[in-house]
């Protein structure tokens, strides 16, 4: 088979695929995944993934919302269309901080958002999971872990007794 | 079995003598420099009693909503309730200074002839006639009493159903805990902010706030977190609750410690902005004493050393997870609670015609100092006698399995 996206092992249980991503994690893999048909507590940790870098998306956009806040006042009440309510200044960050404050969580919203997208690749309209019949098992009660073909360290004949020794259920190839 | 007392830990007697040379230099002070030094006993009252009723609140909090991650740190929450009688206790030399020296030394509408600058006295004012039966000098002991009386019965509560549980392993303490906190938190809360009206905000009895009781519920819950981390990291390093309380709980205690510096700087920002947004008399004068002199440099020490840097120093998730960061922030924001009660309880030196620029008076740090360290000597001495008296954590609580399982 010319266009192999991978290998994919299937495990009955979610303590089996703990081990088994543990183990593929201190292989050195770097282009694998495990799909699951629920999350799994622990399995971050199991496969060695660092903390999110969704955070820093947030604290940008928080930031850029809270100056745009505090700007689109000042321009609008203070240099637009300046008028003086009940003998207050112009433009005072106490009035214009509600304002600010709601811009800071919407845009930190959006930023969050936009921030899981491109880190997860979204919006992937396919992946080879999608072609096999296993994608049944994968939503409803079984665990799989795949190790791609363009991993540096990937190797066909390796690779498959690698995960055969992971003791798996069934092991298959993925197509493209 | 209590705990064993460890030599390496705290001796109770220590800190009930701290405490007792913190209380006689307030007590020195209360006929040295009458006003000044009760209305610094004051502040540091409600600085220990605020620390209670937070630790209140949380025990409260745990047991409505059945939480699992709080119950190892629970048991250390219900030791600082035993400070609360003794906080009464403390809440009497205000009494007795109010008739022994002056019927307006702290409250000035205690006293109907007190002149009123440019208008008359008191008993003239119709802003005192409107508010007279809630301002009642009866009335305001009695509302004392029975805000004490309340605390005191709901802390008995808590601590006896915990300790019981210890013994027998129950299950029906945990389901009386809860019933009494459904109840609990409605009674404390109302007596709290009922507290906060009558300690604080009765000194200028002409400003009224309707956030002024949300305020003293945040600032209490931020100091209780504060004090809370501060033990949790001290049982951690000398031993007793090491490898049973661990990082995942110091991250709860930091978040929810997180979430009520927005929730302060939220309330104490909306009050300032409607008053400000309001414009009226009765409501701005409040804030203009607190723009005078030193107190200016204060609002805006409290802004950003009270909020901001809390806020984007907890931001940071792995500051949240380490000892030292938030044994400081624990110790920064402690510090920063009672600057914040200084600075909503000092400046109202200036109705009586004296000045609450403290820089002037130096030796109103003095009685500052004696009487905070005079309550947290009392509140230690309370905490540690209790600590000896009972196990570690809840060894019977039916969530502690899962408590002590908590993981990130």
């Amino acid at each position: 088979m010319a266009d192999k996206f991978g290998i994919l092992a299937k495990f009955d249980t979610p303590a089996d695929i703990m081990h088994a991503a543990e183990k593929v994690r201190d292989a050195g893999f770097k282009r694998w995944d495990v799909i699951t048909p629920f999350p799994i507590h622990g399995m971050d940790g199991a496969m060695g993934l660092k903390r999110s870098w969704v955070p820093r998306f947030t604290i940008v956009g928080g930031t850029a919302g809270f100056i745009t806040g505090m700007s689109m006042i000042y321009f609008t009440n203070a240099v637009n269309y300046p008028i003086l309510i009940g003998g207050k200044p112009l433009f005072s960050p106490y009035f214009a901080f509600p304002v600010s404050y709601e811009l800071t969580i919407l845009f930190s919203a959006f930023a969050s958002i936009l921030g899981m997208f491109i880190l997860n690749k979204l919006p992937m309209h396919y992946h080879s999971a999608l072609k096999t019949e296993k994608i049944a098992e994968m939503s409803d009660d079984k665990f799989f872990l795949y190790i791609e073909s363009e991993d540096p360290q990937y190797d066909d004949a390796k690779t498959r007794s690698f995960i055969e020794g992971l003791h798996p259920v069934e092991v298959s190839d993925m197509e493209k | 079995m209590s705990a064993e007392r460890d030599a390496s830990l705290p001796n109770p007697t220590k800190w009930l003598l701290i405490g007792a040379v913190g209380l006689i230099i307030s007590f020195v002070g209360m006929f040295v420099d009458p006003r000044m030094a009760s209305f610094c006993y004051l502040i540091g009252l409600i600085f220990t009693t605020s620390i209670t009723i937070g630790m209140l609140f949380l025990v409260m909090i745990h047991h409505i909503f059945d939480a699992y991650w709080s119950t190892v740190i629970r048991r250390q929450a219900e030791n600082f309730l035993a400070a609360l009688p003794w906080m009464a206790v403390l809440f009497i030399p205000l009494f007795l200074i109010t008739y022994l020296y002056k019927q307006d030394t702290l409250w000035i509408w205690m006293d109907l002839e007190h002149e009123l600058h440019g208008h008359g006295t008191v008993g003239t004012d119709p802003l005192y006639l409107k508010k007279t039966w809630w301002l009642s000098e009866t009335f305001f002991w009695i509302r004392a009493a029975a805000c004490f009386a309340a605390w005191i019965y709901f802390a008995r509560t808590f601590r006896r159903n915990s300790f019981s549980q210890d013994a027998d392993g129950s299950a029906e303490h945990t389901y009386s805990s809860r019933k009494h906190a459904a109840g609990g938190l409605i009674v404390v809360a109302l007596t709290w902010s009922m507290a906060g009206f009558d300690w604080i905000m009765s000194l200028e009895y002409h400003w009224f706030s309707t956030m002024f009781g949300v305020w003293f519920f945040a600032n209490s819950m931020r100091a209780a977190l504060a004090v809370l981390i501060l033990v949790a990291a001290f049982l951690v390093a000398k031993g007793p609750l090491k490898g049973i309380f661990n990082t995942k709980h110091l991250h709860d205690l930091s978040t929810l410690s997180f979430a009520f510096t927005v929730f302060w700087a939220y309330i104490s920002f909306s009050q300032y902005f409607l008053i400000w947004n309001g414009n009226i008399p009765e409501e701005t004068f409040w804030y203009n004493f607190r723009e005078e002199g030193m107190w200016y440099g204060v609002s805006m020490f409290l802004i950003f050393g009270h909020f901001l840097f809390p806020f984007l120093f907890m931001l940071q998730f792995p500051l949240k997870t380490k000892y030292p960061a938030m044994v400081f922030m624990a110790c920064w924001i402690l510090f920063m609670q009672l600057f914040d009660l200084i600075f909503n309880i000092l400046p109202s030196l200036k109705i009586h015609g004296q000045t609450a620029q403290l820089l002037h008076q130096p030796l109103g740090f003095l009685w500052l100092a004696a009487s905070v360290l005079g309550g947290i000597g009392i509140l230690l001495w309370a905490y540690w006698t209790s600590y000896y008296k009972v196990k570690i954590i809840p060894i019977r609580d039916p969530r502690i399995g899962e408590c002590l399982n908590h993981n990130h």
